[in-house]
């Protein structure tokens, strides 16, 4: 492939998703400097693998890209703690089990709607930063980004069942989160 | 998807609630969404679960701010990318191209120019640093693959400490730091490694305009450029190419 063909294809295939590729990578590293790092890394990489690209979801390959540079980044620059997918599957679990959010007779004892709507944007915020990183991914991906079950999954890296699982617990964990210190 | 511990009910309550948030988001099929509405309508648990996940999904739309990308991040993106230079910009499949091509592109304005160094002398040194550096039992006087471990290193030696970035990704682990001596000054090296190459970057403070050079002394490639005050040398038995490749990649990267 010539440059030329790499350059405009660029253009076309991950220019236009530059906003949706900086706010995933601003939420995940939860600093808008080091999301601009995130996204340059991320797109040097898109624009080395352009020409291997087959198609399909454009905005569902660049977010992919962005996601794994950023834990990448955050693995590298802050040591943080990345936990391995198998771990995940494992924190998951003990997740469902500790908040057992839909647990028979639990319904009844959650909070209502209207509680809910009170919350401002910095409680939201807050919130969502709280969550573990697959659940927040998840959440911020269908909620925030509006990406369809079968994009997610993608992006993600895991199967759409799995992305089910998540966001649920995602939105009830937010939901008790931001109505919780309301009463 | 659910703990071990969990009971039969419990999975079935969990797999009801996950197709209520499924038909929130407009993923159930006809058929599932028909026979979920009617179990939302006689069972007030499932309800309350669908007016909370709509209230969220209202919140999170209405009340989030959206986050918009910095002005300044295209055009950071394009630079990084190389396609802020006119024509002729060497991708990295154009990196393949002979050196025959990278003068061409020197004429039409790129960052490659065929021009003498301005000082002979100078490359001379920084060849020598990299020789006597390949002779010694370390390449580095600082040996990390830490940008932060080797940036603060120079700071307490020479008075202006390098641009240190990261190339690990890009197949460029850092090996390490050095002080060389170019025209009786101290002046800092960066070593980097390609496979079993090492690659010497040295930091020479300069205020010429930024043209680059590159050039075979001694069987060693020689790629030079200028950027804010300081012109950089990289010296390697790798290939021209590579080195080339390097050269690109570190000027792209952020600090």
């Amino acid at each position: 492939m010539s440059g030329d063909d790499s350059t405009a294809r660029f253009e076309r295939i991950v220019q236009p998703h530059l906003g949706d590729a900086y706010a995933l990578a601003r939420w995940i590293t939860g600093d808008r400097a080091d999301a601009e790092d995130v996204v340059q890394d991320a797109c040097l990489r898109a624009f080395r693998a352009i020409g291997g690209y087959a198609g399909g979801n454009t905005r569902a390959w660049i977010l992919t890209i962005v996601r794994n540079t950023a834990y990448t980044w955050l693995a590298r620059n802050r040591n943080a703690v990345v936990t391995a997918v198998d771990d995940l599957v494992a924190a998951e679990n003990a997740n469902a089990a500790q908040a057992a959010p839909f647990a028979g007779g639990r319904y009844d004892a959650n909070p209502e709607a209207e509680l809910i709507a009170r919350a401002d944007a910095a409680k939201l915020e807050a919130a969502i930063t709280a969550l573990p990183p697959q659940f927040r991914d998840t959440l911020v991906l269908r909620d925030i980004q509006g990406l369809d079950y079968r994009e997610i999954a993608a992006v993600t890296e895991v199967p759409v069942g799995t992305v089910m699982s998540r966001l649920a617990r995602a939105r009830q964990r937010l939901i008790e989160a931001i109505a919780g210190d309301d009463q | 998807m659910t703990g071990p511990m969990t009971a039969d009910a419990h999975d079935k309550d969990d797999r009801t609630a996950l197709l209520v948030h499924a038909y929130v988001d407009g993923e159930l099929d006809p058929a599932n969404a028909i026979a979920l509405e009617q179990r939302m309508a006689s069972e007030p648990a499932l309800a309350a679960e669908r007016a909370r996940v709509e209230v969220l999904r209202r919140l999170l739309r209405e009340r989030l701010p959206r986050e918009t990308e910095p002005p300044a991040l295209r055009e950071k993106v394009r630079r990084a990318v190389g396609l802020t230079r006119r024509r002729a910009q060497p991708t990295w499949m154009a990196m393949a191209a002979s050196l025959a091509f990278a003068i061409f592109a020197s004429s039409t304005g790129t960052w490659y120019a065929m021009q003498p160094p301005a000082a002979s002398t100078v490359p001379d040194a920084v060849i020598s640093g990299h020789l006597r550096a390949l002779m010694a039992p370390q390449p580095a006087d600082v040996a990390s693959s830490d940008r932060h471990t080797v940036k603060p290193w120079f700071s307490g030696r020479i008075p202006l400490a390098p641009r240190v970035v990261d190339l690990v990704q890009d197949g460029f682990p850092l090996v390490g730091g050095r002080v060389d001596v170019v025209n009786r000054v101290p002046v800092p090296s960066l070593v980097y490694s390609r496979r079993q190459h090492l690659i010497s970057l040295t930091a020479v403070p300069n205020v010429s305009a930024g043209t680059t050079t590159s050039q075979t002394v001694q069987g060693y490639n020689m790629i030079a450029w200028t950027a804010e005050g300081t012109t950089y040398w990289a010296v390697s038995d790798l290939n021209l190419e590579e080195l080339q490749l390097f050269a690109r990649l570190f000027r792209a990267a952020p600090s």
